[in-house]
């Protein structure tokens, strides 16, 4: 019979070393003072983690908060800078992620690393099984470990035809299949439905109490207080809450430690008289790239001379939302009216000539194409502009490009060269000038200074707002709070694909904000009525 | 139409069977693991000049044998070093070495046209079991490559679905980045499958001039090489179908000199299209299909990997 | 600090060796040359005379010049073809038969119009030749754009279909009824074979370079160009410039189809006299390589296939010297990988990576 291999000589054997009350034992994991660079960002400054042996511990952080970054170091897939890790009490220095395998960490990452062909047991025995591959053997040894574990599964079943919880639960089986004690998962509910979700806790405590360690990363509150022991939060590469008993604490306190509480002082560029409604969407339901709900119900009106921001956690329907306002996302039901005139199934090309800018999240592959000329990334929706019956005066595009690179600061190389050399900050000015650079009357903005330097920032920041004073209506969708915060005339918060808050972000409480962002519920007397 | 002219046709079959097979296992190996071969004529060629040519000079079909199979392989780890070791375009290289191949085959080949085969191939005689009438003549007087054909396909399924090893490969070919994060060698497994495809097609060739019709000449392998890659694909990637698409393919070829001896007024020429007619047909209706179940065909075929792109 | 046992790794220049693959091309150049030498040698031949010889055959004289650019006509086409698909990320390995398919159309018309007054009878063959071989793409550019089936495999297949055609064409209807055991399709009349330019070159020259630039016009400086590139960059930014990709899919091998045609055409009607089965003589293959080192752009074609053209037809002149002609096949394929190499080291460097990180710093 083939058996996983045992490379602490635990596998396979129901003990409980210390299990649930291992105040007499070291920490299965225990990070300290932590630090990781990367050009540009400090992604942990001095992190750390301390998980006990045989419990659930949450990792919670915004975007960016550096939770990731963390659990990769734990995980092998980093080396720090500084700072060390513990695994048992004993020091390890992980080189590679099968080093960090070794000592019994085993990480699930948020794309899985599946075989759609293969089975169920193929996928899991890739790379750790015997020369001999005895099919039924085989198969029936990951039938006992999933059961073991309570995962169900059909070990013969090709991937492809699970959903994709199931799929986790061949993830998860894969770190069982290698014995690890320790798992890490990156966002696992991220991609299961409520129901997948409440199994996956199940799990999580049946490994629990087999004594093994498990140490998750999360937005998702409810989640963290139905299934954890402990939680840690992360926040600007710190961490801000250690090992917090869950018991001791609740969502509200836990979303406060997320967000930050201290108010942000910059400067507001002044309000103005928002004019007609430029945008609106009504009731608006798609699918997401899984067949899924995407958007369920959305609702959201800009106006001319005003920037609206929607703030969230990302996979909310963010994307879903600018794709089918752009035209580039198939629309269930509900509409999507520009400048007044229903857009709901128009193409790019009408939106654009109705005076759409739209700044994508995908900066290189959708919104610049990376193997062209700067020239030729330009002139991507105007070059109708530049013909000559069949010809394309390159001049005439040439002198467009030079304006537009001139006029929005790009810094590039000859024009026609691929503008894959180019910075983020470079790809990301050109972009947003070219969408620009026609004086749009609605602009929608994804993620618009994701990556940038400090002056990147501003430079986007200032673009956007100069937009705004010369009457656009603009939608902003960041993950940057501050930046919602300084930039939009009016907050809404998003949420498993509708608007569930508004807010005004000259008053708001942060912390009210990173509640509903999480799906906690807000009293009614915070949000502003609506108009 | 009589018995003897059926058995002939269907002995002939069987032959033409088995070489087409030997190359198709090949390339099938090589497209497992995500190399697109289109080489496997050129290497053919080569491995008939050498084998033809060993044979001349040693005597020994055997060692012949093995000379062809080393030829065929090198000129595989040749296509493996451009295409995965240097990322080249898989087509772009296949095609160069099939007319690197010919052409060097018919350079090596050049004094030998026409000299009689220095060895043979002798067939295997398999005592009393060669008098079983209609079987014995069709399955058990044939030359070894036929059995070693046979061999061959069962060694590959079983390595295929049935080894760690195989298991390897086949992930290398669906997802090679996930073969790569199991810890497997993606470059190692790709060159040794390749490499393994090539001596395959070498076997091949020097069947052709070691048995079948042991002389050499510029052009001998006539363009079966592009009927075993389409061989791959009319039998989805899998030895047992592609073993029957041999066989299927195997009786075009010997119906093309036949036809008339059987009475049938169909031009041969036209007969010799359906090979390639089928694979099309076929090959439309597994994209049709794939629109709701993974294609059979290996998910990764043709691109190259890169770890550090991402 | 453990392990430092380095191996190497290709790492992406941050900026691409300028000048970079013309040198290649040199490099292979140089590299063919070299082992040519080794092989000429070890078969006992002098390499400089043979290298001398194949020079003066091909590229010595205007009379040696006439036959190169002759036989770059179809070299030069082939590779159009391959390069205008190529240009879109879509590979037409089925030049070979779409060639035959050409002459087969204009061999059609030939017979047909016999009498017809040569430019006429011309014109209309060459037109024909353009039909065949896009009629001929015309089911692999739809079964790709419409369900996505790989056109690699589907045109390969046809060309073996095509020249069966012909085979079967040439062996039946269409033999002479003078050639007896031997089958041969009739020699064209003197109305259908293309005029001449100078010394033994054909106007099928002049005819090819106007295709070959209007291609590389067009691909450069019209809208629909600039289309091709968006398509062949990425569909999802095409998609978002309403640049319908189905449409460029069909449209691009048809014409890639029926440019190879074009070149069967001439090659029918200009060179050879008479259709055979043997008439794209390995041009379709050639094509892709010469489309290869050319980066499938048009403004290289015409250079590489001159190129190839005169390494083809240096290698039939050394068999008067007792040197065998696939020497010259040898070279093309050899000139091809070390300028792969070559290209390959202008846009990557080689680094050696400790061997015990996955991690790339960079």
């Amino acid at each position: 019979m083939t058996e996983p291999p045992h490379p602490t000589g635990l596998a396979n054997t129901s003990e409980k070393p210390d299990g649930v009350a291992p105040a007499d034992g070291p920490p299965a994991v225990e990070l300290r003072d932590i630090w990781k660079r990367f050009p540009g960002v400090v992604a942990n400054a001095g992190a750390h983690l301390r998980v006990r042996r045989g419990s659930v511990h949450a990792v919670l952080g915004e975007n960016g908060a550096g939770k990731s970054t963390l659990m990769n170091v734990l995980s092998g897939v980093y080396r720090p800078d500084e700072g060390d890790v513990r695994i048992d009490g004993m020091a390890h220095h992980f080189r590679t992620p099968a080093d960090a395998l070794a000592a019994g960490v085993g990480m699930v990452h948020q794309e899985f690393r599946l075989v759609p062909s293969f089975t169920v047991a193929e996928n899991v025995v890739l790379g750790a099984c015997e020369r001999i591959v005895r099919r039924s053997a085989v198969e029936l040894a990951v039938g006992a470990l999933a059961e073991r574990f309570g995962l169900a599964t059909e070990p013969n079943r090709p991937v492809w035809q699970l959903s994709m919880g199931e799929r986790q639960r061949v993830e998860i089986l894969k770190a069982l299949w290698r014995d690890a004690r320790i798992l890490i998962l990156d966002e696992p509910t991220a991609v299961l439905t409520p129901g997948e979700a409440d199994e996956l806790g199940a799990v999580l405590r049946h490994m629990a109490d087999d004594g093994r360690t498990v140490v998750f990363i999360s937005h998702k509150l409810h989640e963290v207080m139905g299934f954890c022991d402990e939680a840690t939060v992360l926040r600007g590469g710190k961490t801000v809450a250690a090992s917090l008993s869950v018991a001791d604490t609740d969502a509200s306190e836990l979303a406060g430690l997320m967000v930050g509480a201290s108010p942000v002082i910059t400067e507001r560029p002044p309000l103005r008289e928002a004019g007609e409604v430029r945008l609106e969407v009504r009731d608006l339901r798609c699918l997401d790239d899984r067949g899924l709900n995407g958007l369920e119900g959305m609702d959201l009106a800009v106006r001319s001379g005003e920037i609206v921001g929607i703030a969230g956690v990302a996979g909310n329907g963010q994307r879903e939302l600018t794709q089918c306002i752009a035209g580039l996302r198939p629309v269930e039901s509900g509409t999507i009216h520009l400048i007044g005139e229903d857009r709901t199934d128009a193409t790019p090309r009408q939106r654009f000539a109705d005076g759409l800018g739209y700044i994508p999240e995908d900066r290189l592959g959708v919104g610049l194409a990376p193997r062209l000329s700067v020239t030729d990334n330009a002139v991507l929706r105007t070059y109708g502009r530049h013909r000559r019956g069949p010809f394309l005066d390159s001049g005439a595009a040439t002198s467009h490009c030079r304006d537009l690179v001139d006029q929005f600061g790009v810094r590039t190389g000859p024009l026609d060269e691929p503008i894959a050399g180019l910075s983020g900050g470079n790809l990301q000015r050109l972009l947003v000038g070219r969408e620009l650079v026609d004086g749009p009357r609605v602009v929608v903005a994804a993620q618009p200074t994701r990556g940038l330097d400090v002056q990147g920032v501003k430079a986007i920041q200032d673009l956007l707002v100069g937009e705004r004073d010369a009457g656009a209506a603009v939608l902003l969708i960041s993950e940057d709070l501050d930046e919602l915060l300084t930039l939009a005339d009016r907050l809404l918060v998003i949420h498993a694909g509708r608007i569930v808050a508004e807010f005004d972000p000259t008053t708001a409480e942060r912390h009210a904000i990173g509640e509903a962002m999480v799906g906690h519920a807000v009293p009614v007397d915070d949000q502003v009525a609506n108009r | 139409m009589n018995e003897a002219s059926l058995i002939g046709l269907f002995e002939a079959t069987v032959s033409f069977g088995a070489l087409l097979y030997l190359a198709a296992l090949g390339e099938m190996i090589a497209e497992k693991a995500g190399i697109l071969n289109l080489g496997v004529e050129g290497m053919m060629a080569m491995g008939a000049v050498t084998g033809f040519v060993v044979a001349l000079q040693t005597g020994n079909p055997w060692v012949a044998l093995v000379a062809a199979v080393a030829a065929g392989a090198m000129i595989g780890l040749l296509h493996g070093f451009f295409t995965v070791v240097l990322g080249a375009e898989q087509v772009v290289s296949g095609l160069s070495l099939t007319i690197l191949g010919l052409g060097l085959a018919a350079f090596v080949g050049r004094g030998s046209v026409g000299e009689p085969a220095g060895a043979e191939m002798v067939s295997v005689d398999w005592g009393p079991l060669s008098d079983i009438p209609w079987a014995g003549p069709i399955l058990f007087a044939q030359s070894p490559f036929v059995y070693l054909a046979v061999i061959t396909g069962f060694v590959t399924w079983f390595v295929l679905w049935r080894t760690r090893l195989g298991l390897a490969v086949r992930a290398a070919g669906e997802s090679a980045s996930t073969a790569d994060a199991a810890g497997h060698s993606v470059v190692g497994i790709r060159l040794a499958a390749v490499a393994t495809g090539g001596g395959l097609a070498g076997a091949s060739g020097a069947y052709l001039t070691l048995s079948l019709t042991p002389q050499w000449a510029d052009g001998i392998v006539a363009g079966r090489g592009w009927i075993a890659v389409a061989l791959v694909i009319f039998g989805a990637w899998r030895p047992g179908r592609v073993a029957v698409g041999a066989l299927l393919f195997g009786l075009t070829l010997a119906l093309k000199t036949r036809l008339q001896t059987f009475g049938v007024d169909f031009s041969p020429i036209l007969l010799s299209m359906l090979p390639y007619l089928l694979t099309i047909s076929v090959l439309v209706v597994i994209s049709i299909r794939s629109r709701n179940r993974p294609s059979p065909a290996p998910a990764a075929l043709g691109i190259a990997y890169r770890r550090e792109e991402r | 600090m453990g392990r430092r046992a380095g191996r190497p790794v290709l790492v992406r220049r941050e900026q691409v060796l300028r000048g970079g693959q013309p040198l290649a091309f040199g490099i292979g150049l140089a590299v063919a040359l070299v082992v040519g030498i080794v092989l000429l040698v070890g078969s006992g031949h002098d390499p400089m005379r043979v290298y001398e010889r194949m020079f003066e055959a091909s590229l010595g004289d205007p009379r040696a010049w006439s036959v190169t650019l002759n036989r770059a006509v179809p070299l030069g086409l082939a590779g159009l073809a391959v390069a205008v698909a190529g240009s879109m990320g879509l590979w037409n390995i089925g030049a070979e038969g779409q060639i035959m398919a050409g002459a087969v159309g204009a061999a059609w018309v030939a017979r047909v119009g016999g009498e017809w007054p040569s430019p006429l009878l011309i014109a209309a063959m060459l037109a024909a030749a353009i039909l065949g071989g896009g009629l001929l793409a015309l089911g692999p550019a739809i079964a790709r754009a419409r369900i996505g089936v790989n056109e690699i495999i589907t045109t390969l297949m046809l060309n073996e279909v095509a020249i069966r055609l012909v085979q079967w064409l040439v062996h039946g209807r269409w033999k002479d009824p003078d050639s007896h055991n031997f089958p041969l399709a009739p020699m064209l009349s003197d109305n259908a074979r293309l005029p001449g330019l100078f010394e033994r070159a054909h106007v099928g020259v002049v005819l090819a370079a106007i295709v070959i630039l209007l291609f590389g016009v067009a691909s450069s400086r019209t809208a629909w160009g600039y289309e091709l590139r968006v398509a062949g960059s990425s569909g999802a930014t095409a998609r978002y410039a309403g640049i319908s990709l189905e449409r460029k899919i069909l449209t691009v091998l048809v014409l890639s189809g029926g440019v190879a045609g074009f070149a069967g055409g001439i090659e029918l009607s200009g060179t050879s006299d008479r259709i055979t089965e043997s008439l794209s003589n390995g041009f379709g293959f050639a094509g892709i390589i010469v489309a290869a080192l050319a980066l499938m752009r048009p403004s290289g074609v015409a250079a590489v296939a001159v190129l190839f053209g005169a390494v083809q037809i240096g290698g039939q002149s050394i068999q008067t010297m007792g040197v065998s002609s696939s020497v010259s096949t040898i070279l093309q394929a050899l000139i091809l990988f070390g300028a792969i190499a070559a290209g390959v080291l202008s846009r990557y460097r080689v680094e050696m990576v400790a061997g015990d990180t996955t991690e790339v710093t960079s």
